[in-house]
């Protein structure tokens, strides 16, 4: 199964009611299979056919404040067309899930430039490593975000062409399962006519303190990493796939003396490099970045306090300013006493291929920056 | 430095009014600031705007929350005890009134001076647009910006006869502002209401938006609903086939007193 | 025809004195009802509605009535209307994407447009709407150009082309049209469009007791007809005097025609002259004439 039937598989399990989209490649065969599933009857759902991609946000938006399940999907230049009204879309925290096939601001290829760009809009962002985690997350994606302690949008992304076009087996859950773990979605507080709150007839007066609105906004998608870790272990417990944490995953960490990270389809390369660097006698393990926002910063404290020094490989770069999780990495070990290297390696950019070999070396690269001692720092284009 | 406040209305120029005080003080070799409302401007809807003037270069963002000096535009904010909040021990107040200042009810260890600034705009403008006449009084009372400076400044803002036309309002109203005395009115009057600025959504009386009043003279009325239908702001009840009007709703539009087809309903003026 | 006492506004509001969108505002929602969500983008200030009510983004009135409109298919409420107020900027202008895409779509949306062509909130900018030669902040009086130097967008045109079920124009010096007009669209199926020229006083620049006097001139001149539309083909004119007024009549008491030469006033009489024709010619034959 292709990473965009396995999202949009999880979108008719989920039984979402309204959703909306305009196809931009490599997202366009959701959009398909979407349409596919409402004409045959499989999917009940009203989806919309949009004139483009702000339309689309608009419409999940204001369908997820009456009270209905909502799925939005896009990819690249889409996603940067949609920026304005996801704003609107979490400060009036609504739960809506949208997938983002990414496709990089420079060209048709994937890096995480798309979703990257939307760090301000005030939506939790997960970055998905392979098909099934697509299937997996999009389901979770919905328990989270509508969890009452949240109410919150979620996005998660997966790199367009590498897992939306590439096939490879995906376990379905039962429908009665899914039915059974999620239950239907209220929105809260009702915007019915008969069921609106009579100081809320008029939609407000915009008044109150400003900065408290941001200052709740901040400080609920901060505490959702519980909800998060709780929702994942649940998912296990319930369909058998879990991912770490929920919010990082380690791979091969025991003992290691330097760690990499990776984040997206990158993961599982980066799974086949850490395999040869230690069966060559190199301690080198890996972390998975599944869930960017929230950032984890709590388990990266703990990371690095363990290891000598620490190898990012983003996918994005915030030009003039760095890789988004290097900065936020190197952010979160300033509070250690004795901190580890962290090395920054930019590698995927524009969908430039990233090959096991490319990783290997990383690796060797921040061993080698472990076992120097001290703290040292680079930049590398892999 | 001195901070300065000024209430008016939208449409009245307090933020001309504020602009002119702190260009006209830079000419004297002052530095200062001209602040407007943040936010929009409804016409009718009383505002307010600030002023600060000093030596050297103002660097301070914040609003003048403590005015050394308060200008009332308006003759009938300038009847509201509120135009006196956050004003200094000590400090000014000057009133676009016809009353002496003895006269005028406002509390507070304040002075008051007062001005006809409405009269003397429309005598020198013919429009009750009181903006620049006030400047007068407050050069005189004040002791700064010069009044050359001021003209330059409103020279420079309206040329031409609109202009010289202004410039007769300020010396006139330099004449004829009162000497600042110390306020004599003890009790505070406890308002119905603040005063209620612009903004968006709801608001919860609009009755100092109001110049002029609609009183229906309900002998004349027919009962046509004419003045109910068309109220923006359903101010006019319909109540036993009679109009009744909640005067806290009414901005004072005017739309009921020309829509009424056997002209039942006044529109007086409420003068200080 | 009795026009409902019972008001729907909250009241008072922040709209100007003798604001024509207010009334708009409070004569539409008369003849909605209760049973309606609300949807508001950015402009100025009409009258606060006893609705629930939300707002979204300038440029996407449209998806927003939708996405509302499919939400309340989704969980079983289509009892429930949903209507858009915009002003013109949200109509013509930046909106015009998103409304054109749900015209398209047949979403079952009510679009009402309180017309008081230009960007007033801002300050009085000039719009799609704004007629030729107006003068706003941004097509002002100079010594090279003098006013806008464009003719108003025909929005009307616009969406009767998508075929809608349902649009007309209407004017707050016409109430009761006004309001059969909405009670009418209430027993549509479909994408439905109310036009309503709102006199703004600040912006036209007269005086804001006279906002129903310059609505009437409006439609008593030509500039402004009241007709309505039927699945964009069958015209109707509710309006129809034996002879026009003159457009000065119209023209003169507002400022922001003040410096119109003589050309310019003809102009505009015989563009409307013009219009009127056709749209006396449609009414005759029963459909839309281009």
């Amino acid at each position: 199964m292709v990473g965009n039937k396995a999202t949009a598989t999880a979108v008719k399990l989920a039984r979402v009611q309204v959703a909306s989209a305009f196809p931009v490649t490599p997202q366009t065969t959701i959009t398909e299979y979407l349409s596919d599933m409402v004409a045959n009857g499989e999917l009940d759902a009203e989806f919309v056919n949009v004139e483009g991609e702000l339309s689309s946000q608009v419409v999940v938006q204001a369908a997820s404040r009456v009270g209905a399940r909502t799925f939005v999907c896009t990819s690249g230049p889409g996603q940067l067309y949609m920026h304005h009204p996801m704003h609107q879309t979490s400060d009036n925290r609504l739960p809506v899930v949208m997938a983002t096939v990414h496709r990089g601001n420079k060209g048709m290829m994937p890096d995480h430039t798309d979703l990257m760009s939307q760090l301000w809009t005030g939506w939790m962002q997960f970055y998905v490593e392979h098909n099934q985690e697509a299937l997996d997350t999009c389901l979770m994606a919905y328990k989270i975000a509508e969890d009452e302690r949240v109410r919150l949008p979620l996005v998660f992304g997966y790199d367009g062409y590498v897992l939306s076009y590439t096939a490879e087996p995906v376990e379905i859950p039962d429908q009665d399962e899914v039915d059974d773990w999620l239950p239907p979605y209220k929105a809260m507080p009702s915007i019915l006519p008969d069921e609106v709150l009579p100081e809320n007839l008029g939609g407000g007066s915009g008044g109150g303190d400003p900065q408290e609105r941001w200052k709740k906004h901040h400080e609920a998608i901060v505490n959702a990493k519980d909800v998060i870790i709780e929702v994942n272990e649940s998912y296990g417990k319930t369909f058998g796939h879990s991912y770490g944490n929920g919010l990082i995953e380690e791979y091969r960490t025991e003992d290691a003396e330097a760690v990499l990270v990776a984040m997206g389809s990158l993961t599982g390369t980066a799974r086949a490099a850490i395999d040869r660097l230690q069966d060559d006698g190199l301690n080198v393990g890996l972390v998975k970045l599944k869930c960017f926002l929230p950032f984890p910063k709590e388990d990266f404290q703990k990371i690095g306090k363990k290891v000598g020094a620490i190898g990012m490989i983003d996918r994005n770069v915030c030009l003039g300013h760095g890789g988004a999780a290097y900065t936020q990495i190197r952010n979160a070990i300033y509070d250690l006493e004795e901190r580890p290297s962290v090395l920054e390696f930019y590698a995927g950019m524009g969908g430039k291929e990233v090959r096991v070999d490319d990783v290997y070396k990383v690796g060797e690269k921040t061993l080698k920056a472990a076992k120097s001692g001290g703290v040292s720092t680079s930049t590398e284009w892999v | 430095m001195i901070g300065i406040r000024i209430h008016g209305r939208g449409g009245q120029g307090a933020v001309t009014a504020s602009r002119l005080l702190a260009d006209a003080s830079y000419r004297d070799g002052k530095f200062s600031q001209a602040i407007p409302m943040y936010g929009t401007e409804r016409r009718g809807a009383p505002l307010v705007a600030y002023v600060r003037i000093d030596d050297v270069r103002v660097r301070e963002r914040e609003l003048v929350h403590e005015p050394d000096v308060v200008i009332v535009l308006d003759p009938l904010l300038s009847k509201k005890q509120s135009v006196a909040s956050g004003l200094k021990k000590g400090g000014l107040l000057i009133l676009n009134s016809s009353l002496p200042p003895e006269k005028v009810e406002i509390a507070g260890d304040i002075k008051i001076a007062t001005v006809d600034a409405t009269k003397i705009a429309l005598e020198t403008l013919k429009l009750p647009i009181t903006n620049t006449a006030i400047l007068g009084a407050f050069s005189k009372s004040v002791g700064y910006p010069t009044m050359e400076s001021i003209e330059k400044s409103i020279r420079n803002q309206f040329p031409g006869r609109v202009g010289e036309m202004n410039i007769a309002a300020i010396h006139q109203s330099y004449e004829e502002v009162t000497p600042a005395v110390q306020a004599t009115h003890t009790e505070p009057v406890v308002e119905e209401s603040d005063i209620a600025v612009g903004g968006y959504g709801v608001l919860k009386d609009v009755s100092s938006w109001r110049v002029f009043t609609p009183i229906i003279d309900l002998d004349k009325c027919t009962g046509c609903r004419a003045c109910w239908l068309f109220c923006p702001e359903t101010a006019i009840q319909w109540k036993d086939n009679r109009p009744e009007i909640e005067y806290h709703k009414c901005k004072g539009c005017g739309i009921c007193v020309e829509e009424c087809p056997v002209k039942c309903i006044a529109f007086e003026r409420v003068v200080a | 025809m009795q026009i409902p006492l019972e008001e729907l506004t909250i009241t008072p509001g922040s709209a100007c004195q003798g604001c024509g969108a207010a009334l708009a505002a409070r004569l539409a929602f008369k003849a909605i009802g209760p049973n309606a969500i609300r949807h508001r983008v950015p402009c100025c200030p009409d009258s606060t509605t006893a609705h629930p009510s939300a707002s979204s983004v300038f440029e996407s009135g449209g998806a927003m009535l939708t996405g509302t409109w499919r939400g309340l298919k989704a969980i079983g409420r289509t009892d429930v209307q949903v209507v858009g107020f915009f002003g013109d900027g949200g109509t013509y202008d930046i909106g015009l994407q998103s409304l054109s895409a749900a015209a398209e779509r047949n979403e079952n949306i009510w679009v009402i447009t309180k017309d008081n062509e230009a960007y007033m909130n801002t300050g009085n900018q000039r719009s799609g709407a704004t007629p030729i030669f107006a003068r706003t902040s941004t097509t002002p009086v100079g010594s090279v150009t003098k006013g806008k130097q464009m003719r108003k967008k025909q929005i009307a045109k616009i969406f009767a082309a998508h075929g809608i079920p349902y649009l007309a124009t209407a004017s707050v010096g016409y109430p009761e049209d006004l309001i059969a007009k909405i009670n009418y669209g209430k027993t549509v199926k479909g994408f439905k469009m109310l036009i309503i020229q709102s006199p703004c006083p600040v912006g036209w620049r007269y005086d804001g007791s006279k906002t129903i006097e310059m609505a009437r001139l409006g439609v008593q001149t030509g500039i402004w007809p009241l007709y309505e539309i039927i699945d964009g083909e069958k015209l109707k004119l509710n309006y129809k005097p034996r002879e026009l007024k003159p457009v000065t009549e119209y023209l003169k008491p507002q400022a922001r025609f003040r410096h119109l030469t003589d050309d310019n006033i003809s102009l505009i009489q015989e563009e409307t002259a013009k219009e009127w024709e056709t749209l006396l010619k449609s009414d005759e034959l029963g459909r839309v004439l281009l």
